[in-house]
C-alpha cells in the first residue's frame, strides 16, 4: 500500500504531500505516455487548480490515451464523448425517460448522460454543433446540469478535457469564445521526437501493457483530490504579484478595443495592437494565479513568484486571445503575442 | 500559544533582516551620491583651475561655464538617480528575493506581515523563509561595503592632484619673475573706437605700451576720466558685454591663479610720435618700407602726420626714377625732432616722471601747421611757420582703417595694417611741400569758424 493511499483523507495535506502526490500521478501517466512532460504537468496543474483543459493536437499523439491514463491513475470515474455533428445536448447531459416501476407504474426518470463522471473526455469537441457544445458550459462552469427544469449537481472533482484537431477544419464548428474562456489551460500535444517514438513503439507493440497503479484508493480519491485542490487555493499571493498578473492580462487588450472604452492598458505592446481583436478576460488572470499556485506548491513554496506567472502565461492566455485578420495574413499566432506580452510586462517590472 | 509566539519571533527576525538589507542598500546609495558628488565637484574644480592657468580670459570664462554646467547637470542627474535608487522595505525585499533566489518569499512575508491570518500556509511560509535566512543576510544581498563610485572619486582626486601642482608651479614661476624680467615693452593695439578702453589683445602682457595720435589720446583721456564715473551710461552693444565678461573672467582667473594685478607693471600709454624708446620698439616690430598709412599698428597712431616714417624725395624727382624710399623711423623722428614747436606735454598721458615728449603734436601753444594738429580740430589749426626743408619729406596720408583686431591666440600680436607705397606714374609728380607761413590774424578767426561748423 502506498503512502498516498494510506493517508487519512480527513487530514489537511501539506505542501510536501501535494508535491509528492503530483509527482506520483505524473510518474504513473508516464508509464503509458512517452514524452509530453510539459503537457502532462499543465494537465495536472489544471486538475489541481480546479479548471478544465483544452487539448490541441494532431491525431495519433495520445490525447485519448493521456486522459484515460489520468483517470486510471486517479482512480476516478472516467467517460468519453466522441463529438460528432449529429450529437445532441441530451446525449451529453442525459434525459428523462419513461421507466416502469416494480409496481408497473410508469414514470419519468432522469437518465444521466456521460457528463456525470469525475473525468470527462470530449473528443474532437469542435465537430459538434454549437448547441451541443454549449451543453457542456453549465457543467464546466457550475458543476451542475439542468434537465427538464431540474438541476442535477455533479460530484466533485469534475475535470473536463476536450480535444481539438487543428488539421481537419472541414465541417467543424470552432468553439465560441465563451466556451473557450471556460477552459483554464490550453495544452498542445505535438509529435514526439525520434527517441520518444522508438520508446512508444516498444511499449505499445509489446505483449505487456503498462500497468497503471492508482495513486488514490478507491472511494478516497475524490476526497483526497479535493483536499489537495483546497490546499492549492491556500497558497499565498502577495499584492504586487496579483498586480503583475492583472497587468499581464490587461496588456493582452489592444488599445483600440471596444470593450475597454477609455481605459488603456498600462503597458503598450505593439503586437497586441496590431494583431489582437480581443484580449484575455478576467478568467485569464484567475488562470494565471491558479496555475502559479500549483507551480509554487510543486516547488515547495507557500507563495507564488513572478516566474510562476510567466511560466503559466502561454497555457493560460493563448486560447483567450482572439486574433484579427492581419494576424492570420501575417501568419502570427497567439503564442507569439503572449511571448511579446510577457516580455513587455517583465521589462516593465524590472 | 508558544507556537504562535515562535512564529511571531521568526517573522520579526525576517523583517529585521529585510530592514538590515535595506539599510545596507541605502548606505551604498548614500555613498554613491556622496562620492559621485565629490568626484564631480573636484573634477570640475581641477578643470577650471587648469583652464585658468592655460587659457585667456574669454576662453577661460567659456570653458568654466561649460564645465560648471556639465557638473551641475551631472549632479542633478546623480541626485535624482540616487533618490530613485533608494530602497524602501518593499524594494529591499524584492532585491533580496532576486539576489538570493527566494522566489518572492520575502516580498510575500513583508506584504502580508500585518494581514490578519492570511492563509493556513502562512506559518509554513514564515518557517520556510526563516529557514532560508542565511541566503538573505545583508552581507550576501549586498556584498559591497563601499560604493563603486569611490573609483570615480579617486580618479577625480588624481586629476585634482595633477592640477594643483601645475597651478602651484605656474604661480611660483610668476612670483619668482621680477617685473623687469617680464620682457621689453611690446607693441600692442588698442581699440578705442568702440569707446571702450581696453587693449584689443586679450593676451596683453605687462609693460606693454600703447601708442596713439594726440586726438585719440584725448578721446582716451576722456574715456579714462569717464570710466571713473560710475553714473556714466553703460555703453552700448556687445563690446560692453564682452568687456565686462573679460573683466569678470580676469578677476576670477586672478583669484584662482593667485595673480596680483597690483604688482603688475602698468600699461603705458604713449603718443605715436617717437621718442628715445623708438630704437627699442624698432627692434621689436617688423620694419615697414613705406611711410604712407603708417602708424596703424599703434592704434590710431597713423593719423599723426610726420609721426611715423618719413620718406625722402628730391625736388626734381621725375617718373622713371627709383621708387621713393622712406626714411628709417629713427631718422624721421630725428627730423621731426628738429622742430621744437611740436612739443606739447600737456596732453600727453605720459606717466609721471617721464620727460615730456617734445614731439607731441597738437599742443595749443606750439601745435599747429601742416604737420601738427590732428585733422580739423579748430583748436589746433594754426601753428607757427616753420622752415621745412624742401624735398625733405613727401606728403603723408592717413588711411582710415580698423586699427586692430583681437589677437587670434593669446599672446600673439594684433593685426597691423600694411603700409602701402605706390610709385608715381608718368603723369604724376611728387608733392612739393609748401613752406608754412603765418596765417593772418583776421583770417584765422574766419578759418576757425569754418572748421568749427
Amino acid at each position: 500500500m502506498n503512502e498516498a493511499v494510506a493517508a487519512n483523507p480527513a487530514e489537511t495535506p501539506t505542501i510536501s504531500d501535494f508535491a509528492r502526490t503530483f509527482r506520483r500521478i505524473q510518474a504513473e501517466i508516464h508509464k503509458v505516455i512517452v514524452g509530453h512532460e510539459q503537457a502532462i504537468e499543465e494537465l495536472l496543474s489544471a486538475l489541481f487548480a480546479g479548471g478544465h483543459v483544452l487539448i490541441e493536437g494532431v491525431p495519433g499523439t495520445g490525447k485519448t490515451t493521456l486522459v484515460k491514463t489520468l483517470g486510471q491513475a486517479l482512480n476516478l470515474s472516467f467517460n468519453r464523448i466522441q463529438f460528432t455533428v449529429d450529437l445532441m445536448p441530451a446525449d451529453i447531459t442525459g434525459t428523462r425517460v419513461i421507466l416502469s416501476g416494480a409496481d408497473g407504474r410508469r414514470e419519468f426518470t432522469f437518465q444521466p448522460g456521460p457528463v456525470f463522471c469525475h473525468i470527462l473526455l470530449g473528443d474532437e469537441i469542435n465537430r459538434a454543433t454549437p448547441k451541443t457544445q454549449s451543453a457542456l458550459l453549465e457543467a464546466m462552469a457550475e458543476l451542475q446540469v439542468t434537465v427538464g427544469g431540474t438541476t442535477y449537481p455533479l460530484a466533485p472533482p469534475y475535470f473536463v478535457m476536450a480535444t481539438l484537431n487543428p488539421i481537419e477544419m472541414e465541417g467543424t464548428y470552432p468553439l465560441p469564445e465563451a466556451q473557450l474562456d471556460r477552459f483554464l489551460f490550453k495544452v498542445r500535444l505535438g509529435y514526439p521526437g525520434e527517441d520518444e517514438l522508438v520508446r512508444i513503439i516498444s511499449s505499445a507493440t509489446g505483449p505487456d501493457e503498462a500497468g497503471v497503479i492508482p495513486v488514490f484508493a478507491a472511494g478516497e480519491a475524490a476526497a483526497r483530490l479535493e483536499g489537495l485542490k483546497r490546499l492549492v487555493r491556500e497558497v499565498i499571493v502577495a499584492p504586487p504579484i496579483e498586480q503583475y498578473a492583472a497587468r499581464m492580462v490587461r496588456a493582452t487588450q489592444p488599445d483600440n478595443s471596444r470593450v475597454l472604452g477609455d481605459m488603456r492598458a498600462p503597458i503598450h505592446v505593439e503586437a497586441v495592437n496590431r494583431y489582437v481583436s480581443f484580449g484575455a478576460s478576467p478568467r485569464g488572470a484567475l488562470a494565471l494565479i491558479l496555475g502559479a499556485k500549483v507551480r509554487a506548491m510543486l516547488d515547495g513554496r507557500a507563495n507564488i513568484s513572478y516566474e510562476d506567472i510567466d511560466r503559466g502565461a502561454p497555457a493560460a492566455l493563448e486560447h483567450r486571445i482572439m486574433l484579427n485578420y492581419t494576424a492570420h495574413s501575417d501568419n502570427v499566432d497567439a503564442t507569439h503575442i503572449v511571448e511579446q506580452v510577457v516580455k513587455s510586462v517583465r521589462a516593465a517590472r524590472a | 500559544m508558544p507556537e504562535t509566539r515562535r512564529d511571531e519571533q521568526k517573522l520579526w527576525l525576517i523583517l529585521f533582516q529585510i530592514k538590515a538589507a535595506r539599510a545596507r542598500l541605502n548606505f551604498l546609495v548614500l555613498q554613491h551620491w556622496l562620492f559621485a558628488t565629490l568626484a564631480i565637484a573636484l573634477g570640475a574644480t581641477a578643470l577650471i583651475c587648469l583652464a585658468a592657468e592655460l587659457l585667456g580670459p574669454l576662453m577661460f570664462l567659456g570653458s568654466a561655464v561649460i564645465v560648471a554646467l556639465f557638473a551641475l547637470a551631472a549632479l542633478i542627474r546623480i541626485a535624482r538617480s540616487d533618490l530613485r535608487s533608494g530602497a524602501s522595505m518593499a524594494k529591499a525585499a524584492r532585491i533580496a528575493d532576486e539576489r538570493a533566489g527566494l522566489k518572492g518569499r520575502l516580498t510575500t512575508v513583508l506584504m502580508l506581515a500585518d494581514a490578519p491570518k492570511p492563509s493556513v500556509l502562512w506559518p509554513y511560509l514564515v518557517e520556510d523563509t526563516y529557514g532560508l535566512r542565511e541566503e538573505y543576510a545583508p552581507a550576501r544581498i549586498e556584498p559591497r561595503i563601499v560604493s563603486r563610485a569611490v573609483f570615480g572619486l579617486l580618479a577625480a582626486l588624481l586629476l585634482f592632484a595633477a592640477a594643483m601642482p601645475f597651478s602651484a608651479i605656474a604661480r611660483g614661476g610668476r612670483r619668482r619673475l621680477p617685473a623687469s624680467a617680464m620682457g621689453p615693452p611690446g607693441r600692442v593695439s588698442a581699440d578705442i573706437d568702440s569707446l571702450e578702453i581696453r587693449p584689443a589683445d586679450p593676451a596683453l602682457q605687462p609693460n606693454a605700451e600703447i601708442y596713439a595720435d594726440p586726438a585719440t589720446l584725448r578721446r582716451l583721456e576722456d574715456k579714462l576720466s569717464a570710466a571713473g564715473n560710475p553714473n556714466r551710461g553703460s555703453g552700448q552693444g556687445l563690446g560692453k558685454l564682452i568687456n565686462r565678461a573679460r573683466e569678470f573672467a580676469d578677476a576670477v582667473q586672478n583669484k584662482l591663479t593667485g595673480r596680483n594685478d597690483v604688482n603688475r607693471p602698468p600699461i603705458n600709454l604713449r603718443l605715436t610720435a617717437r621718442n628715445q624708446d623708438t630704437t627699442v620698439r624698432d627692434h621689436d616690430r617688423p620694419r615697414r618700407p613705406s611711410s604712407s598709412a603708417s602708424g596703424k599698428g599703434g592704434g590710431m597712431a597713423g593719423s599723426l602726420p610726420g609721426s611715423e616714417h618719413a620718406s625722402t624725395q628730391g625736388p626734381g624727382s621725375s617718373p622713371g626714377q627709383p621708387p621713393i624710399t622712406s626714411l628709417p623711423a629713427d631718422q624721421a623722428d630725428q627730423l621731426a625732432g628738429n622742430n621744437p614747436a611740436g612739443a606739447n606735454p600737456a596732453v600727453s598721458p605720459t606717466p609721471p616722471g617721464r620727460a615730456p615728449n617734445p614731439l607731441v603734436g597738437g599742443g595749443q601753444e606750439a601745435g599747429g601747421g601742416a604737420n601738427r594738429g590732428s585733422g580739423s580740430d579748430p583748436e589746433h589749426l594754426f601753428g607757427e611757420a616753420s622752415n621745412q626743408p624742401v624735398g625733405s619729406d613727401s606728403f603723408k596720408i592717413a588711411i582710415e582703417a580698423e586699427p586692430s583686431t583681437e589677437a587670434s591666440a593669446p599672446g600673439s600680436p594684433g593685426y597691423l595694417p600694411p603700409d602701402v607705397r605706390v610709385p608715381l606714374n608718368q603723369d604724376q609728380y611728387p608733392d612739393e611741400p609748401l613752406a608754412r607761413a603765418a596765417v593772418p590774424a583776421g583770417d584765422q578767426l574766419t578759418i576757425k569758424r569754418v572748421f568749427e561748423r
